[in-house]
């Protein structure tokens, strides 16, 4: 074969190596996504559990502690380091909740992820089926035809999944946020 | 008696933390899994808050939120948005579909509970 001839078939060859190599990785790259999902799921599951039943304790606690101290004067230094105390608890509470909305928000991020991968993937076949149209043996103008009508396919898929895509979560970190009351 | 709250989002453990927060503070409140369920529930109940998220399956907040305004009985409660969303685009087109309020994910139950006093009592 002349290196014209090989030209079409080599670019080929690298269009169809791309998309299967490229599919191969993302695949293992989407279920490795999939299993972080699940596993964030069973945390919050479990997480979820115990902050209840924790929070359930630590008010009948409260409770039997408040009967015992019902004949103490409210000013009572005892007293006072309670209520202290249960203010404490309110406020870790409010944390706890606050952190705990971490499986919502990463759950968003990784279905976004994955479902770009999925995109990838359509893309990455496209691009292996537009291939199989490239002559062989053709001229070298013929062949940079097709690749720019390749290019152009690339670019509309990729556009049409960043559309597709869920809107991104731009949180930085679990501080709780913004409040607007229109 | 305890006024009553319907909270529209399709992640578990967040409708689990609104529930908790709101409870806490002396509200009932009514789940849905979707923007669908939280018509269905809206429509089955008058409530008197609506929260919810705007991405969800089956049917989003703004189409939820456009929804409820069509009905009758829903002229006038209060909805708020609860989302991971913040920009002012999404705001805007909140505000035009009768949203009364936008708040960011994740949320502080203090927070929380303050607005919703404010919106409802």
């Amino acid at each position: 074969m002349t290196s014209k001839q090989e030209l079409g078939s080599q670019v080929k060859r690298l269009l169809s190596g791309v998309s299967d190599h490229g599919k191969q990785h993302l695949i293992e790259v989407e279920t490795d996504l999939v299993q972080t999902a699940f596993l964030l799921g069973e945390a919050i599951e479990k997480l979820g559990a115990s902050f209840f039943a924790l929070h359930g304790a630590v008010i009948a606690q409260q409770n039997e502690v408040d009967l015992l101290l019902t004949d103490l004067d409210g000013d009572d230094p005892k007293m006072q380091r309670l209520r202290m105390i249960q203010e404490e608890i309110v406020q870790h509470t409010n944390s706890a909740v606050t952190g705990l909305q971490f499986q919502d928000l990463t759950s968003q991020l990784l279905a976004r992820t994955v479902q770009r991968i999925i995109g990838l993937r359509n893309v990455l076949s496209s691009l292996a089926a537009d291939g199989v149209d490239l002559p062989n043996d053709g001229e070298e103008d013929e062949i940079v035809l097709k690749l720019n009508s390749i290019n152009k396919h690339l670019e509309a898929q990729s556009s049409e999944l960043k559309d597709l895509l869920r809107k991104a979560v731009h949180q930085k970190d679990m501080d709780s946020g913004d409040i607007e009351v229109f | 008696m305890a006024k009553t709250i319907l909270a529209v989002d399709d992640s578990g453990s967040l409708r689990q933390m609104l529930a908790f927060s709101l409870k806490a503070a002396g509200y009932q409140v009514i789940e849905a899994v979707d923007g669908q369920d939280g018509l269905d529930k809206a429509k089955a109940q008058v409530v008197d808050l609506v929260l919810t998220d705007q991405n969800m399956p089956r049917m989003d907040g703004l189409t939820l939120i456009k929804a409820l305004r069509d009905l009758p009985s829903y002229q006038k409660i209060p909805i708020l948005m609860l989302t991971t969303e913040s920009g002012d685009e999404m705001k805007s087109k909140g505000r035009a579909a009768g949203a009364n309020g936008w708040l960011v994910k994740p949320f502080d139950p203090q927070k929380l509970t303050e607005v919703v006093k404010k919106v409802i009592g």
